[in-house]
């Protein structure tokens, strides 16, 4: 037990800061990480193998051009990805975008056409 | 070996007891025991003489089809590496049992957790105050009856 | 206790609020009774993080509640999805191949050594050493992004299912932990000069709140908190389970069970798991990751009942199935339940009230786990 021995941080003065200065700066982006959902309009037929095995009942299928899509509410979504590892077509993916920032609870639910188009 | 300590444990109880003992299971290395609930306590306190001296959990469970509550005791013996499960069944209209608070103190917080979510009684508890829920009118929650996504849509959702 | 001649019935004790917000204890909220310094009474009012998750449990299919079982303890996920998917499994009577029970096991580690660098940050921010808090969260920001390469989720990995794990490890993803645990290494010597031997932090942890070994036994004391009192019980040796079999476990114990005995024990444990992560990794089998499991698989019925090792102590679930394929009843024990509100009301009586930090957090509860 010694009074100098915390002084050895003083090392830490001549390095690089552990901090990035966001928002100019940021870590890159890592392959595989779950962030929102995105959807493939040609390969969905609408089976509700999505909305069945979602934990917290946040997707709905609904009427979009003529036939079902599913309807993703974000504020439900817990992001655990196995809408998209379920889904038996391969229609749905998970892209890295996780900035997402909303000002109504309506904007959430991201209807077919939303899901459809990258941000 | 590890079936013979198994054994012994099996004599000393069933010996003593014999009758309140409805079944001892010794499967993978565990002991698993359903007893009447009046002498409950008396064998648990001959199994903590035995050396399952830690306890691990008190749980409660509903079996709203036989109307009748299912506790479970969970112990542990340090020294002889053994997990024993005691069980016990009690009424659902009128769920009173012993408290085992004399034999492990740690016990009380458990027993306050059930009465609270089961409305079970446990005589000779020191203080069964609410614990999680403040102002709750309803049934106790983790019984088999009350519906949470019921619940949610009347309270916050007004229809 | 001074007091000047009153009558007993004379004198008003003043009560103070210890939380509920970060600083002062997590969401976890106590009223102290204090004369003076000397601390009279404390009674505890748990319940701010109460969920309900063991009746959200019986709504929902096996693969949905693994999704959900990571929010019962925000700060070690990885043990509360291990047991459940252990207890699913024992209770199908089926098992994972080896290789996915390494890479869980290795998971585990990771999501251990997160825990208790974590740890050292809050204990020292709540002793007002506030250089170990930056020090260490600036860590566990490395620990927290090789879970991100890893599985996908930073703080909810949502990684196991039962029969296995979701996603494979490749070679890159093993180098990228080789780097973690030499980096990790390296900084335990900073840690060491700052934090576990630095002379403010001595004086405020040695002898104060010393816990017996009867009565931590008695009163439900697991883990690192009753590995302090002299008992060497660790369920990864008495019952393991997954990748530990294939391992040698270094069980850390002292002697004096006052909270510097904890802090170290959970220094100790920082060193045994990089040791068991090394281990694994080099014993790593070849083969499959996971077994199929159908999202609507019924489970027989019958009764389960597991118990892993988190990093606050002893994780058991008790699991109850009538043949369909969501569970009849999951009952969680929380390590953190008996620490804070059994252990924690019984050494502060009678202690200053500087100390009540200092014992909170060397028995290291996490308020999500105790209220579920």
């Amino acid at each position: 037990m010694s009074l100098i021995r915390p002084f050895s941080l003083f090392k830490n003065l001549f390095k690089k800061p552990m901090t990035l200065d966001f928002p100019f700066e940021s870590l890159p982006a890592v392959e595989g990480y779950r962030g929102r959902q995105i959807l493939d309009l040609e390969k969905c037929t609408g089976c509700p193998v999505c909305s069945m095995v979602c934990p917290n009942l946040a997707i709905e299928l609904v009427e979009y051009n003529g036939k079902k899509y599913p309807q993703i509410h974000l504020g439900k979504c817990c992001f655990c990805g196995l809408c998209a590892e379920y889904c038996p077509r391969d229609a749905l993916h998970m892209t890295q975008e996780a900035m997402i920032t909303i000002m109504d609870t309506k904007e959430a639910v991201y209807t077919p056409a939303k899901l459809s188009q990258t941000a | 070996m590890a079936t013979d300590k198994l054994e012994e444990i099996k004599t000393a109880v069933e010996s003593r007891f014999g009758d309140s003992i409805l079944s001892f299971d010794t499967k993978d290395g565990r002991i698993v025991l359903k007893v009447s609930a009046q002498a409950s306590h008396e064998v648990l306190s001959l199994l903590k003489d035995l050396g399952f001296e830690h306890l691990s959990d008190v749980t409660g469970t509903d079996y709203i089809k036989d109307g009748e509550f299912e506790i479970a005791y969970h112990l542990w013996s340090h020294a002889k590496k053994i997990r024993a499960i005691q069980k016990i069944r009690i009424s659902r209209e009128s769920p009173v049992v012993k408290s085992i608070v004399d034999l492990w103190p740690g016990a009380q917080i458990h027993e306050r957790e059930d009465h609270e979510l089961f409305g079970i009684d446990f005589v000779g508890n020191p203080d069964l105050s609410p614990l999680f829920l403040e102002d709750w009118k309803e049934i106790p929650p983790f019984r088999k009856d009350f519906d949470t996504r019921e619940y949610v849509k009347r309270r916050y959702y007004g229809d | 206790m001074a007091t000047n001649n009153l009558e007993e019935s004379e004198i008003s004790f003043i009560t103070i609020p210890f939380g509920p917000q970060h600083p002062a204890s997590g969401h976890f909220h106590a009223k102290v009774k204090v004369d003076g310094e000397n601390v009279v009474d404390l009674v505890a009012y748990p319940g701010y993080l109460h969920r309900g998750f063991e009746k959200l449990m019986e709504y929902r299919t096996h693969v949905q509640n693994t999704m959900l079982s990571d929010r019962v303890c925000i700060l070690d996920p990885f043990s509360n999805e291990m047991a459940y998917v252990n207890v699913t499994e024992l209770a199908v009577g089926i098992e994972a191949p080896l290789r996915g029970k390494f890479i869980r096991s290795i998971m585990a580690e990771l999501g251990r050594i997160l825990s208790h660098v974590t740890w050292i940050g809050i204990t020292s921010m709540a002793l007002g050493l506030e250089s170990g808090t930056r020090i260490s969260w600036g860590d566990r920001e490395k620990i927290i992004r090789i879970q991100e390469i890893l599985t996908g989720g930073r703080i909810y990995p949502c990684y196991y299912v039962p029969g296995g794990v979701r996603r494979d490890f490749s070679q890159e993803h093993i180098d990228e932990i080789f780097k973690l645990l030499d980096y990790i290494e390296k900084a335990m010597k900073l840690y060491d000069d700052l934090v576990f031997y630095n002379t403010t932090f001595m004086t405020r942890m040695e002898n104060v709140g010393t816990l017996t070994k009867e009565d931590a036994i008695a009163l439900g004391a697991t883990g690192p908190n009753l590995r302090a009192c002299g008992v060497a019980a660790d369920v990864r040796v008495d019952e393991p389970y997954d990748g530990y079999p294939y391992v040698n476990v270094d069980v850390v114990t002292m002697e004096k069970g006052d909270s510097y005995a904890r802090s170290l024990c959970r220094r100790g444990e920082i060193i045994t798991s990089i040791s068991i992560i090394r281990q694994l990794l080099e014993k790593m089998p070849a083969g499959d990751f996971k077994v199929k499991w159908a999202m609507t698989k019924k489970v027989p019925a019958g009764e389960a009942y597991f118990c892993c090792e988190a990093a606050r102590g002893e994780l058991c679930f008790h699991m109850v199935s009538d043949g369909s394929d969501k569970p009849y009843r999951v009952k969680i024990r929380g390590p953190s339940f008996s620490h804070a509100l059994a252990i924690f009301p019984f050494l502060v009586r009678g202690s200053q009230l500087a100390d009540v930090p200092a014992i909170y957090w060397s028995l290291d509860s996490c308020p999500a786990d105790m209220d579920r």
